[in-house]
């Protein structure tokens, strides 16, 4: 039990809220990723979740918690897709790249002024690679409400988002009108990528996004069933992350534990691939 | 191509006359601190940190002219950056005084940048003979760094300014005595609280605390991991709210520079467990303050928490 437990797991308060928040912030990022895997807007989600650095760093800069600037340029970003309406992909990723390099640019000079004129040590590993183990208790409340507010826009809208999903075209011809869905689902994609931003850093938070919901979509073609798989597969991983961190303590070099980021997108990697194989094998059965 | 001409150059002439302003902006304040330079006669000194520069100032007095380059109490020193300015100030001077220990590597860097036969350097780390794999860089909370520096001192300046080679002596052995009164105040703890748990975030601290014969309770990998802005891990983070909780500890030192959400948690475990906490600083805080008067305000601090259970966030 202690080699694959180590000893406190169970009663370590830290462990405790890491495995709740993650949970939490897991099921949205896969479900809400569900669609943007099916919508095929991966990079619009990585996009937003580096982006996400700018606003990060800022409200470090500013003296509030991080998740807020994550929300904030989110929510701008978000809008600024929606409004521009760039649907060419030469186009957009073109107009996504120069925006992106700018906002980190703009992330690097908060990041400076933010150590060098406060007192901020962590700041630049906290934006952009995160810790489930520091995201402290006062954020859950804000966490689960944004959350709530994001699964419920998937819940209501699920009919008419999975339609325009699927087929655009059909959506069209049905006479169901893209543009509010579109806006709210970009509203839970800012919501969904700011909360994995918060958990495992604004650089890695499309690992948590898109990689869960991508395995399932390997294993299942149903809507709900890769849901359910999308929302499985990213909790294992957060949890599966956050033992292995906490075990890692022992670990070489410097006895104090590997990053729990790094150990959660590892995970998300191998069920990917593992369902990248299983897929193989049910496509040929 | 739908573009014309005009509105291409428009924003090109726009980008050049914010570039132009920005040179103009950075340049401005070196170009005049240069020009101050040669018109002052003084030995030129840089420290690395204001607490150095505060001893040299003592030493030296009006035969020097220093600059700290750490003087911020704000920010924390060990994520400092390099800016033209500091390499200037740096590379004129004859005689720089560092830490060591990696605490203040910019400051070698810039000097391998622009070697001079005609500046010294002072390492404290060299002076204490000090292995460079020594874990705990504050080395300025050693009772026996500034003694070691003042003497140091007078000896380079005697060879920089070879005349007044006795004033900086006397003045280096004034120095010296007036650091009575901490030593005194650090032995009284010993003998009174000697042998008694303390917490901290950080080893900021961790060598007056020694030296007052008190007990640092917390893992070091906590320390380290605080000290390099990296997450500690859930386990120490465990053991030291157990300090707090147990009552291990009679006091929590906490680095003033270098305050998070963990600090924040941990102050607040502190205070639920009815535990003193002590704030300490990393570089000395201005105004008001001597090396002597800063290192016993620190010890009145920590006494004040042992005796009476009195909280000291700041200096």
């Amino acid at each position: 039990m202690n080699a694959l437990f180590a000893p406190g797991f169970f009663t370590n308060g830290i462990v405790h809220s890491a495995l709740i928040v993650g949970a939490v912030v897991a099921v949205v990022a896969a479900v809400v990723g569900t669609f943007t895997v099916l919508r095929a807007q991966s990079f619009a989600g990585h996009a937003l979740g580096e982006v996400g650095a700018t606003g990060g760093s800022a409200a470090i800069l500013a003296g509030t918690n991080p998740l807020w600037g994550f929300i904030g340029i989110a929510v701008v970003a978000a809008a600024a897709i929606e409004l521009l309406g760039v649907r060419q992909p030469r186009s957009r990723d073109l107009a996504t790249g120069l925006v992106l390099g700018a906002g980190l640019g703009l992330a690097a000079l908060f990041l400076y002024l933010g150590t060098t004129s406060q007192s901020t040590t962590g700041a630049s590993i906290t934006v952009l690679f995160g810790s489930l183990f520091v995201v402290s208790m006062q954020m859950v409340p804000s966490i689960v409400t944004l959350s709530i507010v994001a699964l419920a826009i998937v819940v209501v809208c699920y009919r008419r988002l999975l339609l325009t999903s699927l087929n655009p075209d059909l959506a069209a011809a049905r006479g169901v009108s893209l543009r509010p869905v579109s806006a709210l689902y970009l509203l839970a994609l800012a919501i969904a990528v700011s909360l994995s931003a918060e958990t495992i850093g604004a650089v890695l938070s499309t690992a948590l996004l898109v990689g869960p919901p991508a395995a399932a979509l390997r294993l299942t073609k149903r809507p709900i069933a890769a849901l359910v798989a999308a929302a499985g597969i990213g909790v294992l991983a957060t949890w599966l992350g956050i033992l292995l961190a906490y075990d890692s303590y022992t670990w070489p070099p410097s006895g104090r534990g590997w990053p729990v980021s790094f150990f959660i997108v590892v995970f998300v990697f191998c069920f990917y691939l593992l369902a990248q194989l299983r897929g193989r094998k049910v496509t040929r059965g | 191509m739908r573009t014309a001409k005009r509105p291409e150059i428009r924003p090109v002439a726009l980008v050049a006359v914010l570039l132009a302003a920005i040179g103009l902006l950075g340049a401005s304040a070196p170009m005049a601190s240069a020009h101050a330079r040669r018109a002052a006669q003084p030995i030129a000194i840089v420290a690395a940190e204001n607490q150095y520069g505060n001893v040299a100032r003592q030493v030296g007095g009006a035969a020097v002219r220093v600059t700290s380059i750490e003087d911020n109490p704000n920010t924390d020193p060990h994520t400092f950056e390099v800016s033209a300015r500091v390499a200037q100030q740096i590379a004129g001077a004859r005689l720089v005084i560092e830490n060591g220990l990696g605490y203040d590597s910019f400051v070698s860097k810039i000097e391998q940048a622009a070697p001079s036969r005609a500046r010294k350097t002072i390492v404290v780390q060299r002076l204490l003979h000090l292995a460079p794999s020594t874990p705990n860089p504050h080395l300025w909370y050693r009772p026996d760094a500034m003694p070691a520096l003042a003497k140091a001192l007078a000896g380079a300046l005697a060879g920089i300014e070879p005349a007044k080679a006795a004033t900086f002596q006397r003045r280096a052995a004034r120095f010296i005595a007036s650091l009575g009164p901490w030593k005194a105040a650090l032995a009284a703890i010993k003998r009174r609280f000697g042998g008694s748990g303390v917490a901290v975030t950080e080893p900021v601290g961790n060598y007056l605390l020694r030296a007052a014969g008190l007990k640092v309770k917390t893992p070091f990998s906590l320390q380290t991991a605080v000290m390099n802005g990296l997450d500690p891990s859930p386990q120490d983070v465990a053991i030291e709210e157990a300090l707090f909780s147990r009552h291990e500890v009679k006091v929590f030192v906490y680095n003033v520079q270098v305050t998070d959400s963990l600090t924040a948690q941990f102050l607040a475990d502190a205070a639920h467990a009815h535990i003193p906490v002590v704030g300490v600083y990393e570089t000395m805080p201005i105004p008001g303050f001597t090396y002597q008067s800063w290192m016993l305000a620190e010890t009145r601090a920590l006494e004040r928490a042992l005796a009476d259970h009195r909280s000291t966030s700041s200096l």
